[in-house]
């Protein structure tokens, strides 16, 4: 295989945050642009002061040039990531997030943190969340058997942190759980 | 692990040596266990590698017995604390303890075999999560390196691990370091 070794195990964080990119958000236009047509669909058109829904890195192409404010999703906010915070504390189980809401909320911190009130606070619950959250996958780990492993709720940066290992550790415990029908086989030949 | 012919960490497994007894008198071999009999006579016991092994035990020329990294004294080791046994020093060559026990346990009777699987997928299980902790560690401690304050059961830990364990270690630590990447990166730049 030519790709290298680092790229084949799973896709890269940055490559997620591509795709990420793709999801809708809303904005608030500071200049009128028509309807306009892209691969994935048309929009617009823009006009201000109307809320309009953009994919993503239209909205921070145009935040970066001044031309929009970012309405950050309800879920970037102290409020409910405190609520959220206290959930994943309290229950063994892992709590209801936006399944790209890692990549999303980074995005919008880096380009548009004017726009997210209080934007230290949500770094700083994002980051408790995302131990508290990582401190649960690594107890899933002792229960890990060669079936099958559900983690619902996980999202899609977490996944992809775990998958090369958890995905190898399972194989490697397929091989060393006994098969009751590959003896049988075996002496039949 | 796999057996995928071109494996080459299958063919390391396959060339541990097991201790077997001969059932049977083998005629004209006597130079391959490399004495000056021409026979190899009935009871005689001779180290054979595994994949030579193999074959002469189904076809019933030879005994074996457990070899002793899966003794009863390494398990009891084992049961007792997983994480403080050395498994690569247990078997040489680079330490395919898993892939060696593999194969053993394909050599065994079912219930054995049970056991044996049991004691592997055990063994595996109660060490995997010290192998991503620790790997997770040193992707945060960054290019600057490790030492200072990982004490010396650690390092031990590290020292003593398998080859399959290794391959989890670099693979843990590798994402772990990419995805800590990520979260320190910052698009602001592009401002």
């Amino acid at each position: 295989m030519a790709l290298p070794v680092s790229l084949r195990n799973s896709i890269t964080p940055p490559e997620l945050e591509l795709v990420a990119s793709e999801e809708l958000v809303e904005i608030i236009p500071l200049i009128s642009i028509e309807r306009t047509a892209f691969i994935s669909g048309a929009y617009g058109p823009l006009r201000p002061p109307n809320k309009a829904k953009l994919p993503l890195w239209i909205a921070m192409n145009l935040k970066m040039k001044k031309k929009c404010h970012i309405v950050p999703p309800d879920w970037l906010s102290v409020d409910f990531l405190q609520n959220r915070l206290a959930q994943e504390t309290s229950r063994p189980e892992f709590s209801e997030f936006p399944f790209r809401f890692a990549e999303i909320a980074k995005l919008l911190l880096d380009v548009a943190s004017d726009d997210i009130q209080n934007s230290d606070k949500v770094r700083s619950l994002l980051k408790d969340i995302r131990e508290a959250r990582q401190a649960k996958s690594r107890d899933g780990l002792q229960k890990i058997d060669h079936s099958e492993l559900g983690l619902p709720n996980l999202c899609s940066m977490e996944i992809n942190e775990i998958r090369p290992f958890f995905v190898r550790a399972m194989g490697v415990l397929t091989h060393l759980t006994r098969d009751p029908e590959a003896s049988s086989r075996r002496l039949d030949v | 692990m796999e057996d995928d012919y071109y494996s080459i960490d299958s063919i390391l497994s396959e060339n541990q040596k097991i201790q077997c007894t001969f059932k049977v008198d083998i005629p004209d071999m006597g130079h391959l266990d490399g004495g000056h009999e021409r026979d190899i006579k009935a009871q005689s016991k001779i180290q054979l590698p595994l994949w030579l092994a193999f074959i002469l035990i189904y076809s019933d020329y030879v005994d074996f017995a457990v070899p002793t990294p899966f003794s009863s004294r390494v398990r009891n080791a084992l049961n007792a604390e997983a994480k403080s046994v050395r498994l690569s020093a247990l078997v040489g060559a680079g330490g395919h303890w898993y892939g060696f026990g593999k194969i053993i346990m394909r050599l065994l009777d079912d219930a054995q075999a049970n056991e044996m699987s049991d004691l592997l997928t055990k063994t595996f299980r109660d060490r995997l999560a010290e192998v991503i902790d620790q790997a997770q560690h040193f992707a945060a401690l960054g290019p600057a390196g490790g030492g200072g304050q990982s004490g010396d059961s650690a390092l031990a830990f590290r020292e003593g691990l398998e080859v399959t364990e290794r391959e989890l270690f670099s693979l843990a630590q590798e994402s772990a370091k990419k995805t800590k990447q990520w979260y320190e990166s910052t698009d602001r730049l592009r401002r």
